[in-house]
């Protein structure tokens, strides 16, 4: 059992097909467009069953699948880059974030080169 | 310019009942996603990071002032107000709700543009130089063929579902602003003997394996072109691999099999494909090239601009850096900057959209264009027009002097819209915009090019600095290249070793400025030709020798 | 060391001269593609008669697909094994009916061995590897005995045994040919989605590995693609590698045992004589511009590989095949159907316009296309299109006939006149 590595928390997420937004899978079975709002699945055969019922609903949504998640303070937030913009909106139009920004959120890009004398940031 | 008959207002109309059908169909059940992926590609709908995308084709980047308008309108009543001008002569809209796109086509339809194959496996919206029929050094307008090029192929049955996506660019001129060479098939005008004619150049293309175009016939006649395509195309449909998306393009089919083995297959393809066209082909040319009249030129008073250029220090800046030679010496072409300082490259409100079709229509005969580089050009302006032009300009936010500057950036939506990103591209172009904005002048003239991944859509490989983002075990990476050309001087860039994160990409590129500075040989010479000089060497030193090794990741 | 079951053919080595081949054919194809390995294998005299053994798993529609293009009357041999998913023997009728492969050949546990070895159907609780004995082993052996070489979807980033798996291997008596030995698991997923090949039903819900029901459990994110198999056990190769799909257990796993219990009960009683049969061909009918009609072609359609041998009324035509190769071949053909391996794999439109180029006059038949593609089809020179029974519940009639004004808005031959 070794191999087995430890499962790590997911979220199933997909687009809306009608629409497009970005939706999350909530734990009673509805699209949500807020991540905080989406189920945390920390148990892996239930993330499969899960997935397996989103799969079932591609008369709603496109090309659902699990992404990483870890528990936030008020629900799941992203683990990496690409589901953080998912979750917020792109970074060049503040005026169309969905929700606040998310803890993991990428690093800045630095306008000047201050970055340098200030060390990693 | 081309207006559309009833043919065409026929097609679009049928075309657009077609795709709302399909629509319908996906969301009853009739279409799998992955059957209707294609059909809503091959109409321009993307689904993206965030939403559904529209990919709408400006046409050889030409564009009347109603045209515009309809895009302005399409903006704000279907999206969110504003439309993306990208570096493939299209607009694109980023909000946009599945089931209202067949509306939004309806509506383009009266204006007479379509979003048809500006995705997809197909022949993809083709390309010209954006100064055709006003730059001083055209040998002719190419916007005619590529009309043609375009009817020929809208679809074209035989060729949907290609092996992969095909580009054809078109240039008129001995400066190859179309940057021809990396397209599926190159065209350049060319007369032998008095002849007009072709010299047809196949496989180029950037992505992940960037290749510059080779020459497959040099000297084709004016009416075999199609003919002579459409071989191209099916030797391409029958030989291109499809095992391999990343090695489906034409390039690759010409690479592996040899140039000679691929001409041998078009010229034994070629004479029956030439024998199905009678000549109608031709007299719907010759009815397209003489829509393509030049507008009636009124005298410019070039003394009125000459004054206000003396007078006004910052029309005179503007001027400088934003106006190209007409070939009337009395009027100019007019590139009006999407790269203010700071904002997203490409980026276009409805506002600016209808402030821009205004001043076509009171200075500029009613025509606009579309670059590749992402801005508009107003492409005749007399020349007296300029200083009142200029002055609507700035109350938009759209009178930026920085064409072919520093902060001029190509840059792809990148991770903050698109699913295939690896990283970010717009705020890296707008951090160094604003970074570089106080010393840009000094600079001089320099291309900064800009992707999210190595499918190369902001062109990296062709910048004099070429920055491409990638994943790196989760976070955001920056590799840069140097030495890059897009023009006839066709040169792909050379990497400089280890890329940089987000946060010391900016800085990077300073450092390659200041070396560029103390390296010249006087303001004339440019990043470039230093570049060329020198070599890599002393901008390898400056990137990565001064205790800036850690920054590298 | 895991208590693998000693391959059977391990026990009847392979001789010096089968080692020999082996090591030349994998010298002389060190530098080619899967799929011109694969191509090449079927003729290769070196290699002999060959069969492609199946499991209809995960990734099994790779081979499938390519046997598909090239001949798709070579013979593959699926192992139904008693303990399979319901979902595998569907996908497999479905594949089957797709890729219009003629000579799939089901292979199945001797009823008398089983009866004797597992009555209850439960062996594989107390020993997985005698029931893959039974259930694999022995019955593909026996099937395999007429065929020089075998082809597998066996790839090396399977599982850490595989490491320096070879195109050729020599495997007891015969050889084994892995064209796939060298993928990754983005060239099986590219591959898929370019050709837009139908998935396993299970790999939509979540499976990354499909084979016998009972034995394996769920493959983590990041975790070695076969771990899933056998897990808990330290057996990571049945003995025969007989399959490159992957297994998995049922998706609710408390109730996995019951469930599989009844199955195999079931299957015992069920399971007729061991034999091979070939899978039932799907019905369908002939799409044309006033709508459907019933196929009126009812003799057999012969392969492009056997026009060699004799005029052929009716000619299947694969997607790879050059028409210029049929010049003067066609006289007595009435009517050509050519494959579309995948509707997003556009190379039969370009058949279709050369071989009317070349003056051929009889009936074009495509197959394998969707109803928004009639126009183009029609306009590439086809008469016709046949459509299964399957897609034509989905996209009725009506759907077809939207498109056939395609001579309508044609901008095409508006150009040429």
């Amino acid at each position: 059992m070794s191999r087995r590595p430890s499962f790590t928390p997911k979220i199933v997420t997909a687009n809306h097909l009608g629409v497009g937004d970005v939706v999350y899978l909530s734990a009673s079975g509805e699209w949500v467009r807020d991540l905080s709002q989406a189920e945390l699945i920390e148990d892996e055969a239930h993330a499969q069953l899960r997935l397996l019922e989103a799969e079932a609903r591609l008369h709603e949504v496109v090309g659902p699948y699990l992404a990483d998640a870890a528990k936030g303070p008020t629900g799941p937030i992203p683990t990496h880059f690409r589901e953080a913009f998912r979750a917020s909106g792109p970074s060049n139009r503040p005026d169309h974030r969905r929700a606040p920004p998310a803890p993991a959120t990428p690093k800045p890009i630095m306008t000047h080169r201050e970055a340098e004398v200030e060390g990693a940031l | 310019m081309y207006q559309y008959n009833d043919f065409d207002r026929a097609f679009l109309a049928e075309r657009t009942a077609q795709f709302r059908a399909q629509v319908a169909r996906r969301l009853d059940g009739s279409l799998t996603e992955e059957e209707f992926r294609p059909l809503r590609l091959m109409n321009g709908v993307y689904l993206q990071l965030h939403a559904y995308m529209f990919r709408v084709a400006i046409p050889y980047g030409t564009l009347r002032s109603e045209q515009m308008r309809g895009l302005a309108y399409v903006a704000e009543k279907w999206d969110r107000g504003y439309g993306h001008f990208t570096t493939r002569q299209n607009i694109q809209f980023n909000w946009p709700k599945l089931v209202d796109i067949p509306d939004m086509m309806d509506h383009l339809e009266t204006v007479g543009i379509h979003a048809i194959q500006t995705s997809g496996n197909t022949i993809r919206n083709v390309t010209a130089d954006h100064f055709a029929g006003a730059a001083a050094d055209e040998i002719a307008d190419p916007r005619p063929i590529a009309e043609l090029l375009r009817q020929w192929s809208t679809d074209h049955g035989e060729f949907q579902f290609l092996p992969r996506k095909f580009k054809i660019g078109i240039t008129g001129s001995p400066n190859d602003r179309a940057v021809t060479r990396s397209h599926d098939i190159g065209l350049r005008m060319v007369e032998r003997d008095g002849e007009p004619g072709f010299e047809v150049m196949v496989g180029g293309g950037l992505g992940r394996t960037p290749l510059i175009g080779k020459t497959i016939r040099d000297f084709l006649p004016k009416a075999d072109l199609l003919p002579y395509i459409e071989a191209i195309l099916a030797a391409y449909n029958a030989a291109g691999r499809r095992d391999n998306k990343f090695k489906a393009r034409l390039k690759i089919t010409v690479l592996e099999n040899g140039l000679e083995a691929f001409r041998d297959a078009v010229e034994a393809e070629f004479p029956a494909r030439r024998a199905a066209f009678s000549g109608a082909d031709q007299q719907v040319l010759a009815a397209i090239e003489a829509q393509f009249a030049p507008p009636e030129f009124r005298g410019g008073d070039a003394a009125a601009y000459e004054a206000a250029r003396a007078a006004d220090p910052v029309f005179r800046a503007w001027a400088d850096t934003n106006l190209t030679a007409h070939r009337r010496a009395d009027h100019a072409i007019v590139t009006v900057s999407l790269k203010a300082h700071g904002a997203t490259p490409g980026d276009c409100s409805a506002t600016q959209m209808r402030a821009l079709a205004d001043l076509a229509d009171a200075h500029g005969y009613g025509e606009l264009r579309i670059s590749h580089e992402q801005n508009v050009v107003i492409p005749h302006v007399p020349r007296d027009a300029l200083p009142a032009l200029h002055a609507v300009l700035k109350e938009h936010g759209l009178a930026t002097a920085n064409i072919g500057l520093a902060s001029d950036i190509i840059a792809c939506p990148g991770m903050d819209y698109c699913t295939l990103a690896t990283a970010r591209s717009i705020p890296v172009a707008q951090a160094i915009a604003l970074t570089l904005e106080e010393r840009e002048a000094e600079v001089g003239p320099l291309k900064i090019k800009i992707s999210g991944c190595i499918n190369a859509c902001g062109h990296h490989h062709v910048g004099h600095i070429g920055i491409l983002g990638l994943d790196r075990a989760g976070v955001e990476n920056y590799q840069i290249t140097l030495g890059g050309d897009h023009t006839e001087r066709a040169a792909i860039g050379e990497r400089t070793g280890p890329g940089f994160p987000a946060d010391r990409i900016v800085p990077a590129v300073e450092r390659l400025i200041d070396a560029y500075l103390e390296l010249r040989e006087g303001a004339d010479e440019p990043f470039i030709d230093t570049y060329r000089r020198l070599g890599m060497a002393p901008f390898k030193a400056a990137l990565y020798d001064q205790g800036n090794v850690s920054d590298a990741a | 060391m895991p208590r693998d079951l000693a391959p059977l053919d391990a026990a009847a080595a392979s001789t010096p001269e089968l080692v020999g081949r082996a090591a030349a054919l994998n010298a002389a194809y060190r530098h080619h593609s899967a799929f011109a390995v694969m191509s090449r294998a079927l003729d290769d005299p070196g290699v002999g008669a060959i069969a492609l053994v199946s499991s209809f798993g995960a990734e099994s529609v790779v081979l499938l697909h390519m046997l598909s293009v090239m001949d798709r009357r070579r013979p593959v041999l699926f192992l139904e094994t008693g303990m399979l998913f319901p979902e595998t023997l569907a996908y497999q009728q479905e594949l089957a009916d797709r890729l219009g492969l003629t000579d799939i050949r089901l292979i199945r546990p001797e009823a008398a061995a089983l009866s004797a070895a597992d009555p209850s159907g439960a062996l594989y609780l107390r020993d997985s590897d005698a029931c893959c004995a039974v259930r694999k082993v022995q019955p593909l052996e026996q099937a395999l005995a007429p065929f020089a070489a075998w082809i597998t979807g066996r790839k090396r980033f399977q599982a850490g045994t595989r490491a320096a798996l070879e195109f050729f291997e020599p495997d007891g008596p015969r050889l084994k040919v892995n064209p796939l030995a060298h993928w990754r698991p983005e060239d099986v997923r590219d591959y898929m989605e370019n050709n837009a090949l139908p998935r396993h039903p299970l790999v939509a819900k979540g499976y990354l590995s499909i084979g016998c029901a009972p034995c394996t459990t769920p493959v983590a994110a990041g975790e070695d693609p076969r771990a899933g198999r056998w897990r808990g056990q330290s057996k990571q190769e049945c003995g025969i590698h007989f399959v490159n799909g992957r297994a998995v257990r049922g998706p609710v796993p408390q109730a996995a045992e019951t469930t599989i219990q009844t199955k195999a009960d079931t299957m015992t009683e069920t399971m007729p004589e061991a034999k091979t049969e070939s899978a039932p061909p799907a019905g369908h009918r002939i799409a044309r511009d006033d709508g459907f009609r019933a196929d009126d072609w009812n003799a057999p359609f012969e392969p492009l590989a056997n026009l060699n041998e004799a005029p052929a009324a009716a000619l299947d035509l694969p997607s790879t095949a050059d028409p210029a190769e049929l010049s003067g071949r066609l006289d007595d053909t009435r009517i050509i159907r050519v494959d579309f391996p995948s509707f997003a794999d556009g190379r039969g439109f370009t058949i279709a316009k050369r071989l009317r180029e070349m003056g051929y006059q009889g009936r074009l038949r495509a197959r394998g296309l969707i109803a928004d593609q009639y126009a183009m089809a029609r306009r590439a020179g086809f008469d016709e299109v046949e459509v299964s029974d399957t897609l034509a519940a989905r996209q009725p009639e009506d759907q077809w006939l939207a498109r056939a004004n395609w001579m309508a808005h044609d901008y095409q031959a508006r150009l040429r006149g």
